[in-house]
């Protein structure tokens, strides 16, 4: 573009490309940030609607002075793990089995076909019917959410599995009733893997949601509130705080699963 | 020399077997009246045109796929499924890719009750005798395809079954590592005395290596020629392939491989 300069910019700024990097993924951000500043002071929106990143801002160091404010946040985080370790715990053998076993297919396929365009939200007033205001509802209604993504991702993982695998597995000695755990399972746990990240995005969704409808408690009763309550920046400082929060959990996730999937193809790694 | 006396008892039998497979509604012959014996310590190689079945007879022998009609045995036995009595070594390898090279060559050890210690002993042994020592903690992934079937083959001696069913073991691999791993299985052969059958499309890689081979003809693939093969492997590769006790036979199996691919190719046109 311009004629060679005597120095790169990243000579003059004495900064490792690394560094660099990470810089220039959060230019997003801060662009995006930078806009909705903008907005809010212009005073084309009333500031009552949509408070200022400073207002917000504002808000968030105030909450984060607040230990009731780490209580909510653990709360929310212990339904939407609570909850999701049920899915797992049902969902992963549930598409295990009716991946191995015809009669298993042939009595929940029609089950999971049905409900799997359901919003699982709408569970949400029945559960609170039968189960209360409280944690029970909204584990519940996590473990329902994050079912399918398991039970889906399981199955399609085992279908795939090359039947050369299991053959030469057989060969070795290994007998039919022990392939799943010794072959179908380790060689599905990417597309498992790619499930629990699905499954993990809808349980923060569904827990706060819950939350709102049916609990004391939490993150998303703590937003509820501050609505109601007209308070916008500290609604918005909550938000933040989720999205915070549920990016931490998915990096996370990323890093552990990459971990566990080392012997896969590079381009299989989550991203 | 190293070919077995005819007195040696069958290990293998196939009896008139017949295979079809149901392709979308449409049955398809595979397999019409095969019948093939194999000696203990013989190394029977089958050649054919591709898509004469040649690989469903070896995975019926592997007790993978059941037959539509015949007999298959082994020691006298029908087969009725996978048994660490036949080693199978396949054309893509099929090695565990979750698991390190040390791991899968110990798998089959493993499943067969052995203890931790002896477990290592004949791993480590193998990996030395494949040349992989070093690569021990690799995944699959980081080997290349000589490698790989280096570590295929090395996991199925391992657990030391007495028949070697091989499905075109060299078929992925570049011509100059494909000579490497067939003195390697050759040399592996003849210290262990195990029963080998061999299915592959390369003519002079039969020849070279086997006692006998079978040509089947087109689909629905049956034995039609079958050659005996006496080399004297005492001496170096290249001495062997040059010899015209070789070229002879090459050229005999080749033509009776190339009239069933003709013959196929009518029939298609």
């Amino acid at each position: 573009m311009s004629a060679p300069a005597q120095t790169t910019p990243a000579q003059t700024l004495a900064l490792p490309i690394w560094a660099l990097h990470s810089l220039s993924r959060l230019t997003p951000f801060v662009l995006f940030l930078a806009a909705w500043q903008g907005l809010a002071k212009s005073g084309l929106i009333d500031p009552t609607f949509l408070p200022s990143v400073s207002a917000v801002g504002h808000a968030l160091i105030d909450l984060g002075a607040s230990p009731s404010f780490y209580t909510d946040l653990a709360v929310t985080l212990g339904r939407s793990l609570g909850g999701l370790a049920l899915g797992a715990a049902i969902g992963i053998p549930l598409g295990a089995g009716m991946a191995v076993s015809r009669k298993i297919d042939g009595f929940f396929g029609p089950l999971v076909k049905a409900t799997y365009s359901l919003p699982k939200t709408a569970l949400i007033p029945l559960l609170l019917l039968w189960l209360g205001i409280g944690s029970a509802t909204n584990i519940v209604a996590v473990m329902f959410s994050t079912l399918l993504p398991f039970v889906v991702y399981t199955y399609h993982g085992i279908h795939g599995v090359p039947q050369l695998l299991t053959w030469s597995a057989r060969a070795m000695g290994t007998p039919q009733r022990r392939l799943l755990w010794k072959i179908l399972l380790p060689a599905s746990l990417h597309a498992i893997l790619t499930g629990l990240r699905l499954a993990l995005g809808f349980s923060f969704v569904i827990a706060i949601a819950a939350e709102m409808i049916a609990a004391n408690t939490g993150i998303g009763k703590l937003m509820f509130i501050y609505g109601e309550s007209g308070a916008y920046d500290y609604m918005f400082a909550a938000v933040a705080a989720v999205v915070a929060l549920a990016y931490v959990a998915d990096r996370l996730t990323v890093v552990i699963s990459n971990r566990l999937l080392r012997w896969d193809d590079v381009e299989n790694r989550l991203g | 020399m190293s070919a077995p006396s005819s007195a040696a008892a069958i290990k293998i039998r196939v009896e008139g077997v017949a295979k079809r497979f149901d392709q979308s509604g449409q049955p398809v012959e595979a397999l019409a009246n095969v019948e093939l014996a194999v000696r203990e310590g013989e190394f029977v190689s089958i050649v054919g045109p591709s898509g004469c079945g040649k690989s469903t007879l070896l995975y019926m022998l592997g007790g993978f796929l059941a037959p539509s009609a015949g007999r298959l045995l082994v020691d006298g036995a029908p087969i009725t499924g996978p048994g660490v009595d036949r080693g199978v070594v396949f054309q893509e390898y099929a090695l565990f890719p979750w698991l390190t090279v040390f791991d899968n060559i110990a798998y089959g050890l493993r499943e067969a009750g052995m203890g931790a210690r002896e477990v290592t002993a004949t791993a480590e042994r193998y990996i030395a005798l494949i040349g992989l020592s070093g690569f021990e903690r690799r995944f699959p992934r980081e080997l290349s395809g000589g490698m790989k079937q280096r570590v295929a083959l090395a996991r199925t001696f391992a657990y030391e079954p007495s028949i070697l069913l091989l499905d075109e073991p060299f078929g992925a691999l570049d011509a100059q590592t494909r000579e490497i791993m067939q003195d390697e299985l050759l040399r592996l052969w003849r210290t262990t005395g195990k029963t080998v059958l061999m299915v592959t499309h390369d003519v002079s890689e039969a020849v070279y290596l086997s006692n006998r081979v079978c040509v089947m003809s087109q689909r629905p693939g049956c034995m039609v020629e079958e050659f005996a093969i006496d080399l004297d492997h005492s001496v170096e590769r290249e001495q062997v392939v040059l010899s015209p006790a070789y070229t002879a036979i090459r050229n005999a199996v080749w033509i009776a491989v190339r009239q069933q691919v003709v013959v196929a190719r009518r029939g298609a046109a």
